[in-house]
């Protein structure tokens, strides 16, 4: 486990929460697609990511969510996020990865009509 | 070490040291009176340039060193970032659309965001060596 991420899974409804909390980057991010992998082979199909507002993201990070974004395509399932700081919000936007998942300002509004 | 208007420091060639550089980066700008969000923005452009400049000119060469340098001007703060290196292949503009579809990795966003988030960026090399990436941000008043 990376000292530097704590990845939590929690289930509400028909929705995986994975809770990311710390830096997202290419060497953190293995946590996370170690969580996607295991709500995706319980078969989960609504993932709601909810970052760290005060977490560190990088490059490496934002490839690591593209290929989650690319993996959940393929397997038909659909991705939300909120927890984001509005910076992040911006780079997101920056790098088409809204075209892919939509960004909510909380975890209640993300969870509506999911 | 600070001379006049510059604030220099050294990194280590590896990944997570960034991190001092743009808190470094972060508070000249606090202190010349950036706002938050282009703070932010500094912060971001600051990272990647050296997570460059760490993983893609010096290798994660460990006795290689990157070196930050911060100038300090009446209306606008110059952040360079050298690297060691032999030089960095010019990596074309990243789709979000070819990375999704698995036609191109998933990497190779950090030079996109550092043109995406400061005002002005210039890719040289330096004469004794090495790769230099100087980015300026400009005070808006």
């Amino acid at each position: 486990m990376n000292k530097d991420i704590q990845v939590s899974i929690s289930q509400k409804d028909d929705v995986s929460i994975l809770q990311i909390k710390g830096d997202v980057t290419a060497i953190t991010g293995e946590s996370i697609e170690e969580a996607y992998q295991k709500v995706t082979t319980t078969g989960a199909k609504k993932m709601l990511f909810y970052f760290d507002q005060d977490g560190y993201i990088n490059s490496g990070g934002i490839a690591i969510l593209i290929g989650i974004a690319s993996e959940s395509r393929k397997n038909e399932q659909r991705m939300r996020i909120t927890g984001l700081s509005p910076h992040f919000q911006k780079i997101f936007n920056m790098v088409g990865l809204t075209k892919y998942t939509e960004i909510f300002p909380t975890e209640e509004l993300a969870l509506k009509d999911f | 070490m600070m001379a006049d208007n510059k604030v220099e420091l050294h990194i280590p060639s590896v990944i997570g040291y960034e991190k001092i550089a743009m808190e470094c980066a972060a508070s000249t700008a606090k202190k010349m009176g950036f706002t938050e969000d282009r703070i932010e923005d500094l912060k971001t452009a600051v990272g990647e340039a050296c997570l460059n400049a760490i993983e893609h000119g010096n290798k994660l060469d460990t006795s290689m060193k990157v070196g930050v340098t911060l100038t300090v001007e009446e209306s606008k703060l110059q952040v360079s970032v050298k690297d060691q290196g032999k030089g960095i292949n010019q990596i074309p503009t990243p789709h979000i659309e070819n990375k999704v579809a698995g036609k191109d990795k998933p990497r190779g966003w950090g030079i996109f965001l550092i043109k995406s988030l400061v005002n002005e960026v210039f890719f040289e090399q330096s004469p004794e060596g090495g790769n230099v990436t100087k980015m300026i941000i400009y005070l808006e008043k």
